[in-house]
């Protein structure tokens, strides 16, 4: 036990917990942690915006599975953080939020600089704490790590009057966390384990449901065994891709709204939904009194308020979900031996779907650069160890639709919140996470022109990440509604982003190589120039055609069965024995 | 729907109140009657929320309200009995 002051052991106890890099704004109340920080051995990233600093923990903690740490000061600085760890809260990332607050005999007087975060992210945050003893900041951290990282993560805010940073206390961090409150389950119990299995061994057209949590669990080759053991099709939700490698030939794809049709298919027609961490989100499920009507349902999950939440569970089982599965594959081979079912037709139909509607885009007849096109070459020339990092809309969807993923922990999205500008920061604390591998932001020009000015902090901190954008010069998806749903009136979504800004001199400003390409025939080489620059943020300006549409698409509310192929093209039923 | 009446033993920390109230509120159930009082313990309070729910609405609150560090125990008190009757529809994850 040592004598410090309150700053000095928030950066002690953060050490303790293992943080090896931060990212931050200072301002008047955190100023006095960031005395210590300038002598800490973690590393500070000195973002531009503290909604930067948000998401690039939350990339952070996306790509490496550990705790991604952000750190503010109070009130703006504190309030520009919602955003991100709303973000984190939709998407389950453990991300642990650090924010200034006016001094304790402030709090209440409407201070210079005072908002009550704790009071604003209640909502959201998994816990959050508002600390005011400085002999309570190394148990507070203690306990923000531990929240944050066990049981379905998310974010914790720690809340820190300015006086209690200043003021001296014995620190000592805590060897251990024991919560009255919070016990999440690890192993399953044995007897659900056993329901489970007996239900699928009666299943003669099961799924695997498979949504984000399997990544978060680090249960992808649990997930390949039991896969491969049943011989069950598999889909892979917007969370999970790369759970399961695409390659593979029982991957259906991604289900719901701009799903394959076959993965939409499958879990509307099944007799048996095998749900792996995923939670039945609307994007998913359609018209929810419409969705897989046939189907029973197997519900894995680490969170038992999940568990019957938006669809009953015939079979729940609660648990780490690598555990569950660890523990899932003897018992069903035991059951299978007793009863295999035939899955053979019910394959034989799901391949036939896949086969006839595979995901697909026509090129513009003008010659103009088709965005799906430039995707996918991003995709196969970058390769399947690439980690990419999406905004919000149509790029969004085409990026997870046409690039083949093989491995978790390299997909990065805003899949819950929806975030517009998630994807410049994210790739940002992505990079630092895994410095040696490739890391490309995917990008819309819409997402780009909230966040960008990250690129200043990639720049400056040697953080090397490529940015596509793919500029339909529109709020692409909101077009695509507009187009769709309201007669072609397109009101508020044109950015005329073709004329303004230009997107390679803003990245020349800004430190980065700034690239340009209009047309299909220089889409490999410009992906190629941008591949062989690797001491340099590189930012390129695909200039694509504003009129391509996501396809397919289940409209909003509607149900899965009214899936469609492309503008009011639905597929042929009939020549699908189904 | 039918009244139900829960009791939920929390934390004596700030800010718990808000927690439990906000939890209602955002997850659009309404809150019939609130009290709050002390129990043998000064580290705990005891919450007693009277909703307006049926079955499924009713685990789903009591799920949310146990994912609340702060929350230690739910119990629903059923009509006509002085015992508080441990709910039976919860998993057993509190151990």
């Amino acid at each position: 036990m040592s004598q410090m002051n309150g700053a000095s052991a928030l950066v002690a106890s953060l050490e303790a917990a293992g943080v090896d890099v931060m990212f931050g704004i200072p301002g008047g109340a955190i100023l006095p942690a960031y005395d210590p920080i300038f002598s800490s051995s973690i590393r500070h990233i000195l973002v531009r915006h503290e909604q930067g600093a948000g998401h690039a923990a939350t990339g952070y903690a996306q790509v490496t599975g550990r705790v991604g740490v952000c750190i503010a000061t109070s009130g703006p600085g504190a309030t520009n953080l919602v955003t991100p760890l709303a973000d984190a809260a939709m998407d389950s990332v453990p991300v642990v939020a650090i924010t200034g607050q006016v001094p304790s005999v402030a709090i209440g007087t409407d201070a210079f600089q005072e908002a009550d975060i704790r009071g604003i992210t209640m909502p959201f945050a998994k816990h959050n704490y508002l600390i005011t003893d400085p002999a309570d900041i190394p148990r507070a951290i203690a306990e923000a790590f531990h929240i944050a990282s066990t049981g379905r993560p998310g974010p914790v805010l720690v809340d820190i009057a300015k006086d209690a940073l200043q003021k001296m206390t014995d620190f000592k961090y805590p060897t251990s966390v024991s919560l009255k409150g919070y016990q999440p389950k690890g192993a399953p119990d044995a007897q659900a384990v056993i329901d489970a299995a007996d239900l699928i061994a009666q299943s003669s057209k099961p799924v695997f449901y498979v949504g984000g949590g399997a990544i978060k669990a680090n249960a992808n080759r649990e997930l390949l065994e039991l896969a491969q053991l049943l011989g069950a099709p598999v889909v892979t939700t917007l969370m999970a891709r790369g759970a399961f490698p695409d390659s593979h030939p029982l991957n259906l794809g991604m289900p719901g709204m701009h799903g394959t049709v076959s993965a939409v298919t499958a879990l509307q027609k099944a007799d048996l939904l095998i749900t792996l961490g995923a939670r039945f989100d609307d994007r998913v499920t359609g018209k929810l009194s419409t969705f897989a009507v046939n189907a029973k349902v197997i519900h894995a999950d680490v969170d038992p308020a999940e568990i019957g939440k938006n669809r009953f569970a015939d079979v729940a089982v609660l648990g780490d979900l690598r555990l569950t599965i660890a523990a899932l594959i003897p018992v069903l081979k035991a059951a299978l031996a007793k009863t295999r079912p035939d899955l053979t037709a019910w394959l034989h139909q799901m391949n036939s779907l896949k086969a006839a509607y595979p995901l697909g885009y026509d090129m513009p007849e003008d010659g103009s650069l088709s965005p799906q096109y430039v995707i996918e070459r991003l995709g196969k020339i970058s390769g399947p160890e690439t980690i990419f990092a999406a905004g919000v809309g149509q790029h969004q969807m085409w990026a997870s639709q046409f690039v083949s993923f093989e491995n978790p922990r390299t997909w990065l999205n805003s899949g819950g919140l929806g975030t517009m500008g998630y994807a410049v920061p994210a790739a940002m604390g992505a990079k630092v996470g895994a410095p040696d591998t490739t890391v490309w932001a995917i990008d819309g020009d819409g997402c780009f022109q909230m966040t960008n000015q990250e690129l200043v902090t990639c720049a400056l901190n040697n953080i090397p990440i490529k940015v596509a954008i793919i500029n339909n010069e529109s709020l692409g998806m909101v077009r695509q509604w507009q187009t769709l749903f309201y007669e072609g009136r397109y009101s508020n979504t044109n950015l005329d982003s073709k004329r303004v800004p230009n997107f390679p001199m803003l990245a020349e400003a800004m430190g980065c190589v700034g690239l340009s390409c209009d047309r299909p025939e220089d889409v490999d080489a410009t992906i190629e120039k941008a591949m062989s620059i690797n001491d340099q943020p590189v930012v390129v300006d695909f200039r694509v055609n504003r009129d391509a549409m996501v396809w397919p698409m289940v409209a909003a509310g509607t149900s899965n069965d009214n899936i469609m192929i492309a503008r009011e093209t639905a597929p042929d039923w009939d020549s699908q024995e189904l | 729907m039918a009244q139900h009446t829960l009791e939920v033993i929390v934390e004596n920390s700030p800010g718990v109140l808000a927690r439990v109230a906000g939890l209602f509120s955002r997850r659009a159930y309404n809150i019939e009657r609130l009290s709050v009082g002390p129990t043998s313990n000064p580290e705990t309070s005891k919450m007693e929320i009277v909703v307006n729910l049926d079955g499924h609405a009713l685990e789903q609150v009591i799920a949310q309200l146990d994912k609340l560090i702060n929350v230690l125990s739910i119990k629903e008190i059923l009509p006509h009995s002085a015992v508080p009757t441990v709910h039976d529809t919860q998993p057993d994850y509190q151990n």
